[in-house]
């Protein structure tokens, strides 16, 4: 269905030796690669890095060869997803309505994270004057990517229900293209105020990645909808079910699925459809990022 | 005294003489040239006279300024007095003519004044009257690469007049002109020389223009003088034995090389005009 | 009465006038450019920057970074070789039909102009961000993208090359009966080889540059790196990468500079116009670029199939029709004038700051420099200038400055060392100051080279400026980075159609300013 051509393109680009695998692994047949991919909500090595022991475990599970090919653009993993040049991808609750649209409704989450079903943005500063969402008036203030569900759509549609408009209140809006980076925008200085999402944070809190002195948060977002893991829709409807259980699977128990869903920031894997996501895709047409 | 070389020689950098032992003087207003066959060490001699190469040994005084321990300003002050006309004129085409005359002053001008010279020429009526003595006066505000070759030379000439240097000098000036108009040129270099009792020292490949319109004929030989005579006493046999490498002819200003006696009546008109 | 009318300068009132209006149309565009030159020694800005800049050292060499790095740096040098390779074999045909080099009758081939045009209107992100439909991710994209950009940029400066050189011989050679490639290649060619071949060479270092904006769409490389390393303000990864990177616009630097001399050295007397060192070369050549394409292992053949076929043409037709609402062209026409702003500004003070780096001796520490500035891409130097100076216009303008200050510099220098030296040497002689030797000897002569320089670079710096706006330095780009991500095509489309009608604009200004000066 799809051309060898075509398959053994999407290879290309990944920062790791993709171009060893098809010289030393030529006798795999093709189909039997799982192509993976995952919004750079950070850092790219950092990306990789966290799911070195996830696709392990997928290959186990699935019997394939797991490639994972690391971008700087999330936009750029929705359009593969569309085009078919990944099967498997680890997206934003944003990102996901986008590939929902962009693949015809035929894009389906088959699982994500106990925390992604109740995520929250955390507003952060280094300016003590700034206690509140209202004194973000005239400052300049960082997203995260534009396409970002916790680094610049909720939080910019609670911003708009503040009753603060991004484009005309903000002096300068920059957007950093990852939550990590917004963190390092504050603390130097380059930005007075920005808005990350809530696992980021902690994570950068507990890691010390963070002065906490310098940097607080001084507002968050309710809880919405977030991450989660979309496949193709039109995927062999057996290996679906057999990465959806895979995921389902992982326990906390096991010391070897720990390490995994430590990497992920998960408790656990929980089911999720389609439908949870319709709060966000309403509030990205009424922010203006869906028209 | 207008210069004074004492046993002056200069060696190139590659090992190669140049100039060997020259001693050579001139009084305020003579009239020089140099002749000799090509590779004799004049354009040496010329570019030592401007300071541009400095001797290897020997004295030399230009101006009553000796050149060796010149500080840079010394030196500057006194490149001011040294006019020099090029074989080709050094003026870059897109230069308009007013400013490529007035650059003869730069070395005097402060440097505001050079510097608001380029927004505005500083000094109009001087240029214009450089140009009207070389009949180019019409050209003034034209960009030099609209000139013929020829009005560009004389652009060349005015420059140097209106530097008003002490010491003209002018390697080959002629040599790139039809005959006509070299001997006009080099009228004018003498005339502008006279006028001012400058000191004028030419390089010339062409004996008769020389011996016509000189005073004083120095003869440059293998980097040494060969003669140094008043243009009336130099015989032809003095100047095959200083063309000896080139041939039987003596190059002259005509297109056909011809023997001195054979153009006797065109160095009869040459000298007339001088 | 009389003297005072000869006194006067005429061409002076003309002179005046077009002061006037510099300034009349400078003003408002500093203003938009929002310069400040205050900002850059704000004690807040200087705490930012200086931070940073400490986190330089140490530089980073933990083994797995340099691991990165160096697959990364291979990959650049292969993105920049195949896509230059590309480039060039769509130049030569391009370049041939488009210059009016040889031909008896000028024609004005508007057909490959045109496309030319759109090939170079159309920033290479743009290009890579279509191409990248068709070919997923990776460098195939990048390499694609190149290969179409400089592929329009080499066509139209190997066609003005031609066009600038003598063309009397080539002219002599037609009245002789020889056909016009023959009459160029015997007329034209020997005397624009050298410029021709450094320009070439020059525009692969500007290619493994260029790679830095390919990483935006994942194409790999040095460039995703230095990406994610500032982003995150990592010093330590960002000075190791800059190492590198001027590590390797310096060799090619070596490497263009072994090439201009070895086009200098008279052939020996031999029958075969190759001797080993040429065939050597030509063989390496072939090698280093067949070895590019295998490493990025780029199949062609999917620009060709049916499949991909129909995606571009979703792809494309997903453009049209494109956004002409009031609001938003008020959105984008603020963000042109903003974008020429930049342009404008960065390239005059590059051509300020290039001038002053072009002319102090001894050459080699200024050199060391301008080479430094030039082998940071623009859009690192904007990542760093918004330390500097906050987000906003003037750090797109610093930043177009410091890179454009480098390349222009060095220009500069070349066009003074070509330039007759007899003028300056005989003011020299008759004792005027340095200064003023500069301005009425060397200046004149060199000034059309320098004008013509300032100009290309100016249509270089428009489709520049108009990415900047990727790390927040103003002008088109953001918001075509905005659209883009949220797949606002529409939008978008209008944002490139204005980068291509501006850059269209810029050419054209720039033709005629170069024409006018002459």
């Amino acid at each position: 269905m799809i051309s060898s051509n075509l398959r053994r393109l999407a290879l290309k680009g990944a920062l790791a030796c993709a171009f060893a695998v098809t010289v030393a692994l030529p006798a795999l047949a093709e189909n039997a690669v799982l192509r993976v991919s995952a919004i750079p909500d950070e850092a790219p090595t950092e990306l990789q890095r966290k799911f070195a022991p996830l696709g392990k475990y997928l290959e186990a599970q699935t019997g394939m060869k797991v490639i994972f090919t690391p971008v700087t653009d999330y936009a750029a993993v929705v359009e593969s997803l569309a085009t078919k040049k990944i099967d498997l991808a680890w997206l934003g609750g944003f990102t996901f309505v986008q590939a929902k649209i962009r693949t015809n409704g035929t894009a389906i989450p088959i699982a994500q994270r106990e925390e992604d079903a109740k995520f929250t943005s955390k507003f952060i500063t280094a300016d003590p004057a700034i206690k509140s969402l209202s004194d973000l008036k005239g400052k300049t203030f960082a997203f995260g990517s534009p396409s970002s569900t916790s680094g610049s759509l909720m939080p910019r549609f609670f911003l708009q229900q503040a009753g603060i408009n991004p484009e005309k209140d903000f002096k300068n809006v920059a957007f950093s293209g990852a939550h990590d980076a917004t963190v390092a925008f504050v603390a130097a200085g380059k930005v007075e105020a920005g808005v990350l999402n809530a696992s980021v944070w902690d994570k950068l809190v507990e890691t010390r990645k963070v002065d906490t002195a310098k940097v607080r948060v001084f507002a968050t977002t309710p809880p919405y909808f977030d991450y989660n893991w979309t496949v193709r829709g039109d995927l062999d409807p057996a290996l679906i079910k057999k990465l959806t259980d895979a995921f389902l699977k992982l326990d906390p128990a096991n010391p070897e699925h720990k390490e995994i869903l430590a990497l992920q920031r998960a408790a656990k894997f929980i089911p999720t459809q389609k439908e949870n996501y319709d709060g966000i895709e309403k509030a990205a047409y009424s922010a203006g990022l869906l028209k | 005294m207008s210069f004074l070389l004492d046993g002056v020689a200069l060696t190139h950098a590659n090992g190669f003489t140049a100039l060997a032992e020259i001693t050579l003087q001139a009084e305020r207003g003579e009239r020089i040239a140099l002749i000799g066959p090509s590779g004799a060490g004049k354009t040496s001699l010329i570019s030592l006279l401007g300071t541009a190469l400095a001797p290897t040994t020997g004295r030399a005084t230009v101006l009553d300024t000796a050149l060796d321990k010149l500080s840079p300003s010394q030196r500057k002050a006194l490149r001011c007095r040294i006019g020099t006309v090029h074989q080709a004129p050094p003026i870059p085409g897109r230069q308009r003519v007013v400013t490529a005359v007035l650059a003869g002053r730069l070395g005097q001008w402060p440097a505001w004044k050079s510097l608001v010279s380029l927004i505005h020429p500083v000094d109009i009526p001087g240029a214009r009257r450089a140009l009207e003595r070389v009949d180019l006066d019409d050209k003034l505000f034209a960009r030099c690469d609209q000139l013929s070759g020829g009005q560009l030379q004389r652009v060349g000439i005015a420059r140097a007049i209106y530097q008003q240097a002490d010491l003209l000098l002018a390697d080959e000036p002629v040599s790139a002109l039809d005959p006509a108009l070299a001997l006009a040129t080099i009228n004018l270099l003498i005339d502008d020389a006279g006028q001012r009792g400058a000191t004028l020292v030419a390089s010339l490949h062409a004996v008769d223009l020389a011996l016509s319109c000189f005073s004083r004929i120095v003869g440059v030989k293998a980097g040494g003088i060969h003669f140094d005579l008043p243009a009336g006493e130099v015989t032809t046999a003095l100047l095959h034995e200083l063309y000896a490498s080139e041939g039987e002819e003596l190059p002259v200003l005509a297109h056909e090389p011809r023997s001195i006696p054979g153009a006797a009546a065109q160095t009869a008109a040459l000298a007339a005009c001088c | 009465m009389l003297l005072k009318s000869t006194a006067r300068d005429p061409a002076f009132r003309g002179r005046l006038n077009a002061a006037i209006i510099v300034l009349l149309v400078l003003w408002p565009l500093l203003q938009t450019a929002e310069v400040k030159p205050g900002a850059l020694f704000d004690a807040g800005n200087l705490t930012v920057i200086g931070n940073f800049l400490a986190a330089f050292l140490p530089p980073e060499t933990g083994s797995e970074f340099l691991g990165y790095l160096g697959k990364a740096t291979l990959e650049t040098l292969a993105i920049a070789t195949a896509g230059l390779a590309l480039a060039f074999l769509l130049a030569v045909p391009m370049g041939y039909l488009v210059s009016g080099a040889g031909r008896e009758h000028p024609t004005l081939n508007p057909l490959s102009r045109s496309l030319l045009t759109i090939l170079r209107g159309i920033p290479e992100l743009v290009w890579a961000l279509v191409l990248v439909r068709v070919f997923g991710l990776g460098p195939a994209a990048g390499v694609l993208a190149l290969g179409l950009t400089y592929g329009g940029m080499l066509a139209k400066v190997y066609a003005e090359i031609l066009e600038s050189v003598d063309a009397t011989p080539a002219r002599a050679l037609r009245q002789n009966g020889a056909s016009r490639p023959l009459a160029m290649l015997y007329g034209l060619l020997p005397q624009a080889s050298k410029e021709l071949a450094s320009y070439t060479v020059y525009r692969w270092e500007c290619a493994i540059r260029a790679s830095v904006v390919m990483g935006f769409v994942g194409a790999g490389g040095l460039g995703q790196l230095m990406d994610q390393a500032m982003k995150m303000l990592n010093g330590g990864e960002a000075a190791t990468i800059l190492f590198v990177f001027m590590l390797l616009v310096f060799a090619a630097d070596g490497f263009s500079g072994w090439l201009r001399r070895a086009l200098d050295t008279p052939p020996a007397h031999r029958s075969s116009p190759f001797g080993w060192r040429s065939g050597g070369f030509m063989l390496a050549l072939l090698l280093s670029v067949s070895a590019s394409f295998h490493m990025l292992d780029i199949g062609f053949g999917a620009l060709f199939s049916l499949e991909s076929a129909t995606s571009i043409s979703q792809f494309v037709a997903s453009f049209f029709p494109p956004d002409l609402s009031a609001e938003w062209l008020a959105k984008v026409a603020k963000g042109i004038w903003e974008t020429l702003a930049i342009s404008i500004v960065g390239t005059l003070l590059a051509a300020v700051l290039g001038l002053l780096l072009a002319l102090p001796k001894p050459r080699a520490p200024f050199t060391l420099l301008l080479n430094t500035l030039r082998s940071v891409p623009e859009l690192v130097w904007a990542t760093i200038t918004v330390l500097a100076v906050g987000l906003g216009p003037f750090a797109g303008v610093l930043a177009l400055a410091l890179h454009t200050a480098g390349v222009l510099g060095r220009l500069y220098g070349e066009a003074f060392a070509n330039t007759p030296p007899t003028a300056a040497r005989a003011l020299r002689q008759a004792g005027a100051p340095a200064v003023v030797v500069f301005l009425y000897g060397t200046l004149p002569g060199a000034a059309p080279q320098l004008v013509a320089y300032t100009l290309y670079r100016w249509e270089m710096n428009i489709r520049m400026a108009a990415i900047l706006g990727f790390v927040g330095a103003g002008g088109l780009g953001q918001h075509l980075y905005f659209e883009l991500s949220l797949f606002h095509y529409a939008q978008a489309s209008t944002v490139i159609i204005a980068m291509l009608a501006l850059s269209i604009a810029v050419d054209q200004v720039s033709a005629g300013l170069r024409r006018w000066m002459q």
